[in-house]
């Protein structure tokens, strides 16, 4: 006799497409999933915890390691936080420099998604091709500040090193060679029938689902909502350059992948504009002084990294170690409308809602 | 009050046979301390020009509660003074002579024994090198009677508060607490009637963000319940944001509220942390308003043995993950949770690790 | 089909466009200065003021010192210096808030070993390591004699 049973599938821990340590517990029917359980923890770090004895300076190499792709908006939560809780100036070319630098990895924060987005999805070169301009600018970043991916570049009141000779020029050649290649990746992916014909429709959610599952980044505005924090409550200084936000309709994964994308032309557009009102000479850390001590109080600031938004929330009791440091984890909050979008989905495209999503494991667990 | 009264015997008589300065100077170190004790919510001495601006933000109708500072009695001083005049001179006079009086409560209410060592002090202090110490010593006597006076005409002439009697047992201490904040209130009063604002110390600008929270306080007291907002502060620092902090049974109806109401409408729940404060726990959900872009944070407060806060879940989303992160690292309990399960922690993990008192079974972890 | 035969005109055109594949391990991959690589540690330097074992977010450094033998100078010298690779994450706070530019990085990179006691590095071999020392230390967090501003500890 025949007969179907449910079935109790593991997408792993060990997965190469989960974006890291992440596991989903599976309940199968045939191939359409029933119910999906995302497990996570198994990169748990306690990042939170820790902070507790370290001060400030200590912690920012910790915050490197919870959002390993786009550390560099990581790093300056934190910063910005202790600065708006002491009410620290930060001179103009050390916010310069911060506001370069979070762009370009902006910009290969989105290369790693797309590259790996697409090789989740089989296609295999676009990976290539992602992580070959990725190289340029990890490149541009061992030179500023000696690392390839855990920066440790922000401080508290500026940044540790300045540009070093000739960089700026690199940034601004790199401009015109990042727009070409995307015009490339557009005519090498977004017109493929077989990629559209797996992408569109695909974990479609509305407006309202977005703004009660607090999600946020790409995954809110493609929804139609016009919410980015560099707009809507601009940090650093972003009011004082002209870029739009891209924002989708029909809040499907089509939609996320073009305005990813799309967010990278804006990204070099700001790019282009910071590099021309770069100033000329300036200090590159503020009057800071030597222990930080912030005032007892909490505050709570959040920007706009790749992924959404990134939080931080400090309480702190005056001394040089926070009493309470909780990071807003974009990648954390995304993930939670992952059981809901897929019920009813197959299994092939769990993995295309999964990668959609963007996240980035060292994140969800912190 | 006793032990400070032999501490002070034991200072003074110890030092009768050092120099004249020495004795005056601790004489009026001790009284300094005495009168703080007496008075646990005034601080430093009166003199103290400058004060902090949080009594004039308070007086303006900020309701968070703060410790006072020593501006306090100087202004009880004021008050007693109808001429509402709070001109510098007058007020350091009145100062000094509420000095004054407290150095003579404290001589006249001290045992014999301390009497006579307290005497020798004094006049062994006359012909010390500072003539100037031993007035202000004097006068801070007179200025503690005269505030004792002050009180008992306050309070109706309740005689724990007569001058004759500095030393305080609890209720004295109770009776002259009360005291205290009927003398604030009238201060308020005082202060409120009279426009001119001390020169030095000037009341800090409202907040861009007040109107906000008086209206966001006022609706959710009409709409659910006039106890369910218990504090609400603006914090400067953090770009001005409004607090309220709301009592843990009005959570479910307030957060409804919040997210339904035509004026309010903070749909988009960003962030719920957990703090734990060795004494409470405390869980703060921060919301902004997709429409209007204001923001708002929520404090929930919930005791440390039993910790449990209402859940947001059914109001916000965003709240399920957050909230099983919150109990599973500090152990708050959510009721109305769909899914109350650990998160990051292996799910046979005993302990909420991050509780300050946390101790981790394998120290080598 | 027309999306497709786009996508492989990219394909085709890349075939022939430079590579920029480099072939380390044959050829040694040049860092640039500021890279953070494995530590250098000069002995004569060291003031024994403890600094980069206080700074250090992993606390992988410890080291001990003993009074100057020479009766004439004073304050401490060095004895012992140890760094545990296994959790030092080259984060760079060491050689910041260095005073006196004692322990600096390299641009050394290669540690692999094949058992983690070989991981564990003491004076001397921190003191053999000086090849591609980095030359721009930029020690900020250090105490600056003189200079206004832009000073930070921890």
């Amino acid at each position: 006799m025949i007969r179907t049973e449910e079935l109790l599938l593991n997408v792993g821990p060990q997965h190469p497409s989960t974006h890291g340590v992440f596991r989903i517990i599976v309940k199968l029917d045939g191939e359409v999933i029933k119910e999906a359980i995302p497990v996570m923890g198994y990169l748990h770090r306690g990042t939170e915890k820790l902070a507790e004895n370290l001060n400030y300076t200590q912690i920012i190499p910790y915050t490197d390691r919870m959002d390993y792709v786009s550390a560099m908006t990581s790093n300056y939560v934190l910063c910005h936080a202790v600065e708006t809780l002491m009410g620290l100036e930060i001179p103009e070319r050390a916010d310069f420099m911060r506001l370069i630098v979070m762009e370009l990895q902006r910009v290969a924060s989105h290369l790693v998604w797309w590259g790996t987005y697409l090789l989740d999805i089989g296609a295999m070169s676009p990976f290539l091709y992602a992580f070959r301009d990725r190289e340029i600018i990890i490149d541009l970043f061992n030179e500023l500040c000696g690392a390839r991916l855990t920066y440790n570049y922000m401080r508290v009141g500026g940044v540790k090193w300045d540009a070093p000779e000739g960089w700026i020029d690199k940034v601004r050649e790199f401009i015109p060679y990042m727009e070409t290649k995307l015009v490339e990746y557009d005519n090498l992916v977004s017109g493929n029938e077989i990629f559209l014909a797996r992408i569109k429709n695909v974990g479609q959610y509305d407006a309202q689902t977005a703004i009660d599952y607090g999600l946020s980044g790409a995954n809110l505005r493609c929804t139609g909502v016009d919410w980015d924090l560099r707009k809507v409550k601009p940090y650093s200084l972003y009011n004082r350059f002209e870029f739009d936000v891209p924002l989708g309709k029909r809040g499907d994964c089509f939609d996320r992948y073009l305005i990813r994308l799309e967010e990278i032309r804006q990204s070099l557009r700001i790019l282009k504009q910071a590099v021309e009102q770069f100033p000329s000479s300036g200090d590159t850390m503020g009057k800071v002084p030597r222990v930080i001590r912030p005032p007892a109080g909490e505050v709570y600031v959040s920007i706009e990294s790749p992924r959404g938004e990134i939080g931080c929330h400090i309480v702190s009791k005056g001394k040089a170690e926070p009493y309470r440091l909780k990071f807003r984890r974009p990648s954390f909050v995304n993930l939670q409308i992952l059981p809901k979008l897929l019920v009813g989905e197959t299994m092939t495209n769990l993995i295309t809602i999964l990668g959609g999503i963007d996240i980035v494991v060292g994140e969800v667990d912190c | 009050m006793s032990e400070e009264q032999d501490k002070d015997k034991e200072l003074l008589g110890k030092q009768k046979d050092d120099s004249v300065k020495a004795e005056s100077s601790t004489a009026e170190k001790a009284e300094a301390a005495a009168s703080q004790a007496l008075d646990p919510e005034k601080g430093s001495s009166a003199s103290v020009p400058g004060q902090p601006d949080q009594q004039e933000a308070k007086a303006a109708g900020d309701e968070r509660i703060l410790p006072e500072s020593g501006e306090a009695h100087e202004q009880s001083v004021v008050s007693e003074q109808p001429a509402a005049n709070p001109e510098r001179e007058a007020k350091l006079k009145a100062a000094a002579e509420a000095r004054a009086a407290r150095a003579e409560l404290k001589v006249s209410a001290a045992t014999p024994s301390q009497q006579q060592s307290d005497a020798p002090a004094e006049e062994g202090s006359s012909p010390a090198v500072n003539p100037e110490r031993e007035a202000k010593m004097k006068a801070a006597a007179e200025a503690r009677a005269a505030r004792a006076a002050a009180k008992a005409a306050a309070e109706g002439g309740e005689p724990a508060a007569a001058p004759g009697d500095a030393v305080g047992s609890d209720p004295e201490r109770e009776a002259k607490q009360k005291a205290a904040a009927e003398a604030r209130a009238a201060r308020a009063a005082a202060k409120a009637a009279s426009e001119a604002a001390e020169a030095p110390a000037e009341p800090k600008p409202p907040s861009p963000k007040q109107p906000q929270l008086d209206e966001t306080v006022e609706l959710v007291r009409s709409l659910i319940s006039e106890q369910a907002v218990e504090e609400a502060y603006i914090n400067e620092l953090n770009d001005h944001m409004p607090i309220i902090v709301v009592g843990r049974d009005h959570w479910q109806a307030t957060a409804n509220l919040l997210r339904t109401h035509d004026r309010l409408q903070y749909g988009y729940l960003r962030n719920v942390s957990g703090i734990d404060f060795e004494t409470h726990m405390e869980v703060v959900y921060h919301l902004v308003s997709i429409e209007t872009k204001r923001e708002l944070a929520v404090k929930l407060r919930a005791d440390r043995e039993a910790p449990s806060v209402p859940s947001a879940t059914p109001v916000w989303a965003t709240a399920n993950w957050n909230e099983r992160e919150i109990y599973d690292l500090l152990g708050v309990d959510f009721p109305g949770h769909p899914d109350m399960r650990r998160i990051m922690m292996p799910d046979e993990w005993v302990g909420h690790p991050l509780r300050k008192d946390y101790e981790p079974l394998d120290p080598e972890v | 089909m027309k999306g497709l035969l786009k996508g492989l005109g990219v394909t085709l055109k890349s075939m022939t466009a430079k590579k920029i594949t480099t072939s380390y391990p044959d050829e040694p991959f040049v860092m640039p200065d500021r890279f953070r690589g494995i530590q250098h540690f000069i002995p004569d330097q060291c003031i024994v003021c403890n600094q980069c074992a206080r700074v250090c977010p992993t606390e992988c450094i410890t080291l001990t010192g003993k009074p100057n033998p020479d009766p004439e100078k004073k304050g401490k010298v060095i004895e012992t210096f140890d760094i545990n690779f296994e959790i030092c994450i080259l984060c760079d706070l060491c050689t910041e808030v260095c005073p006196t530019e004692a322990i600096v990085m390299t641009n050394n990179f290669e540690l692999a070993s094949y058992s983690r006691d070989d991981l564990y590095m003491d004076i001397n071999w921190l003191d053999s390591n000086n090849k591609n020392v980095r030359k721009d230390n930029n020690n900020i967090g250090a105490p600056q004699a003189g200079k206004g501003g832009a000073k930070k500890d921890v």
